[in-house]
């Protein structure tokens, strides 16, 4: 069985070969199944439920070969698949795949959103299974397999000038943050925080560690107001925080899927109606700046059309408001996925300049070469608690 | 209660209460909450809490119309008589009292279902392979929609720009929520037909996993099949008999 590793740096067009590959498969007699980054690749889209999206693949007869079962199928059978983490997605998908028909099996960078052990147990099913495999990911490539290595495009596009967003840090004045009681529970969901508590002081940069599902990215939206818990108390240096009755936050958010967070249909939509909706006490940096910023990014223009940009060109974008320096706190959940060695390299630098400069980060990875550049405490998330490591 | 059986009773009596109107409506009333009352108990007053969320913003709106603008019913406007507020209230509450019974038996047939998935409730039916794709897709477009409201909510209340629950903000903000639902679900379903369908052949694993079907109605289909057109054929009587 054919196992081979896609290499190369971004937008060196890994992703279009990878494509390409799976759709020749599919004209012939090998069927091919594909898991991208994020729910619309990886999800079918046409079903309710994970034991529907589960039905949609099973082969029928059944098929002899390994099961890859990570996710509890019971356990989350009556759950709608966008409801699940980005991780249970990936862990769904590669559920679906072992069960089903597909004779190839392409990922493009998904495995970068699964915990340690999933991730060993999925690159483990991915080397001995009885199938085809196309892989496109940033970290080693897993022995054994045959590595195809993409050369950087010869017209480079979308390059990021670190120097001048390094030299955009200025010193901030961040609240504390203290969660002295956090309560939340899904409506139709799992119960992911009972009484938990954490303190997050300005000027360091904490890390959610868990395993997939379980709470970090929950957390996340609700320190943005984004998710209202029951029950709940946090402050902001003492004074009551409560962003999910409106009034906004100090905080900005970079979300994992970064179509999850646009405002706008171009750039300067998105960037105009963030400025137009800081709380009260926050300055409202110009669009010049914020222009300059972008292109900082590697992005020509404000009148970029978002959906019009490469995932990982957008995945970038998404940085935007957090790195811009509006916030006091930045939030980022998996701020490296589909982005390569390099980018992550930099991205860790500007980071830690942040944290000098008085911010205060909160991110989750399960990047460990970008959490090791990083300088963090550790926040585990588990059983309903935060404890710090 | 097969599926089959219950999509048959919701179709009969959704008939009925098209083309009974006034006491005519009564029986079909008398056989839904004899329906929710025995298959979906508990969850009666749901059925009756959703079918009128669903209604009231539509009655208002005739009220308003009707009532309050044209002053007179259709049927006073086609013979060019005089007309009165009552008649024009009469006949607004005929066809809110029709369309309530109507999603009233819909929420019912659906709440007596709602242990299956969406896939096994389709796949139980006995209709061409072409139909049951079409209910996929549906609720498949119904499902993506949900879920660009989700993500473009969170987006917005993240950045700020809408406020959870009701505001002043919201009613200047909210055109932007619904412009965003419709830009990421858009955007979702041209990613979702550009890369995962292409390439699996996605839709064609529909009708294996779809394939089956039950052949038979259950003696409570036909109970309940029975009682749909008795109430259909009383209220055309009482119709017929009284206008």
């Amino acid at each position: 069985m054919a196992k081979e590793f896609i290499a190369g740096p971004n937008f060196s067009g890994r992703s279009e070969a990878l494509l390409t590959r799976l759709r020749g498969g599919a004209q012939g007699e090998q069927r091919a199944f594909f898991i991208g980054p994020y729910a619309e690749a990886a999800l079918s889209g046409l079903s309710s439920s994970v034991a529907d999206e589960i039905a949609l693949y099973r082969a029928r007869p059944p098929r002899a070969r390994d099961v890859f079962s990570r996710l509890d199928p019971v356990a989350a059978g009556a759950r709608k698949p966008q409801s699940l983490s980005g991780g249970e997605q990936v862990l769904l998908a590669l559920h679906c795949f072992s069960l089903s028909m597909h004779d190839t099996l392409g990922i493009d960078t998904a495995l970068e959103q699964l915990d340690a052990v999933n991730r060993a147990a999925a690159i483990d099913y991915l080397s001995s299974g009885a199938f085809d495999a196309l892989l496109i990911d940033n970290h080693a490539a897993p022995s054994g397999w045959r590595q195809t290595v993409r050369p950087p495009s010869p017209s480079p596009a979308f390059v990021i000038d670190w120097a001048a967003l390094n030299a955009t840090v200025v010193p901030r004045a961040a609240p504390v943050i203290d969660i002295r009681r956090l309560n939340f529970t899904y409506r139709h969901g799992p119960t992911i925080f009972r009484d938990a508590a954490a303190q997050l002081v300005p000027g360091r940069a904490y890390r959610l560690f868990g395993a997939n599902g379980a709470g970090k990215t929950t957390l996340l939206k609700i320190l943005v107001g984004a998710l209202a818990p029951a029950a709940s108390e946090i402050a902001l240096d003492g004074k009551p925080y409560a962003p999910w009755r409106g009034g906004g936050a100090p905080i900005a958010i970079a979300t994992q899927n970064p179509d999850q967070q646009w405002c706008g249909a171009t750039l300067e939509e998105d960037l105009e109606r963030r400025r137009g909706a800081l709380p009260a006490g926050v300055a409202i940096p110009d669009i010049p700046k914020l222009a300059a910023f972008a292109r900082a990014l590697g992005v020509s223009g404000l009148d970029q059309h978002l959906y019009e940009l490469p995932l990982a060109a957008r995945k970038r974008v998404s940085w935007l408001w957090p790195l811009a320096g509006v916030h006091p706190w930045l939030v980022l959940d998996e701020p490296t996925v589909g982005q390569d060695a390099a980018t992550r390299e930099n991205l860790a630098a500007l980071l830690a300049r942040l944290c000098a400069a008085g911010h205060g980060i909160v991110f989750v990875t399960h990047d460990e070469n970008f959490a090791r550049l990083l300088p963090h405490a550790v926040l585990r998330v588990e059983n309903g608690g935060i404890s710090s490591l | 209660m097969t599926p089959n059986g219950a999509v048959l009773f919701a179709a009969v009596a959704i008939l009925g209460a098209m083309v009974s109107g006034g006491r005519g409506l009564a029986a079909g009333y008398a056989v839904a909450a004899l329906f929710a009352l025995t298959q979906i108990a508990p969850r009666t007053g749901a059925c009756l809490r959703r079918a009128a969320i669903v209604m009231a913003p539509l009655a208002a709106f005739m009220l308003i119309i009707w009532v309050g603008v044209v002053g007179k019913s259709p049927q006073e406007i086609a013979s060019n008589a005089e007309g009165t507020r009552s008649a024009a209230l009469f006949y607004v509450a005929t066809v809110a009292a029709r369309l309530f019974l109507i999603v009233f038996v819909l929420q019912a047939v659906l709440l007596r279902f709602d242990h299956d998935t969406p896939f096994a409730f389709v796949r139980a039916l006995r209709v061409p392979a072409g139909a049951k794709r079409m209910m996929i897709l549906t609720l498949s477009l119904i499902e993506t929609l949900r879920n660009a409201v989700d993500r473009a909510y969170t987006a917005l209340v993240a950045a700020g720009i809408v406020t959870r629950g009701l505001s002043l903000k919201n009613l200047r903000t909210g055109w932007i929520l619904v412009q965003t639902v419709w830009l990421t679900a858009i955007t979702t379903v041209t990613a979702r037909m550009r890369d995962k369908w292409p390439v699996e052949d996605t839709l064609a694993l529909l009708d294996p996993a779809l394939d089956g079907g039950e052949r038979r109605l259950s003696p409570p289909d036909w109970l309940w099949l029975g009682l749909a057109v008795a109430a259909l054929a009383l209220g055309q009587y009482l119709v017929w008999a009284h206008g």
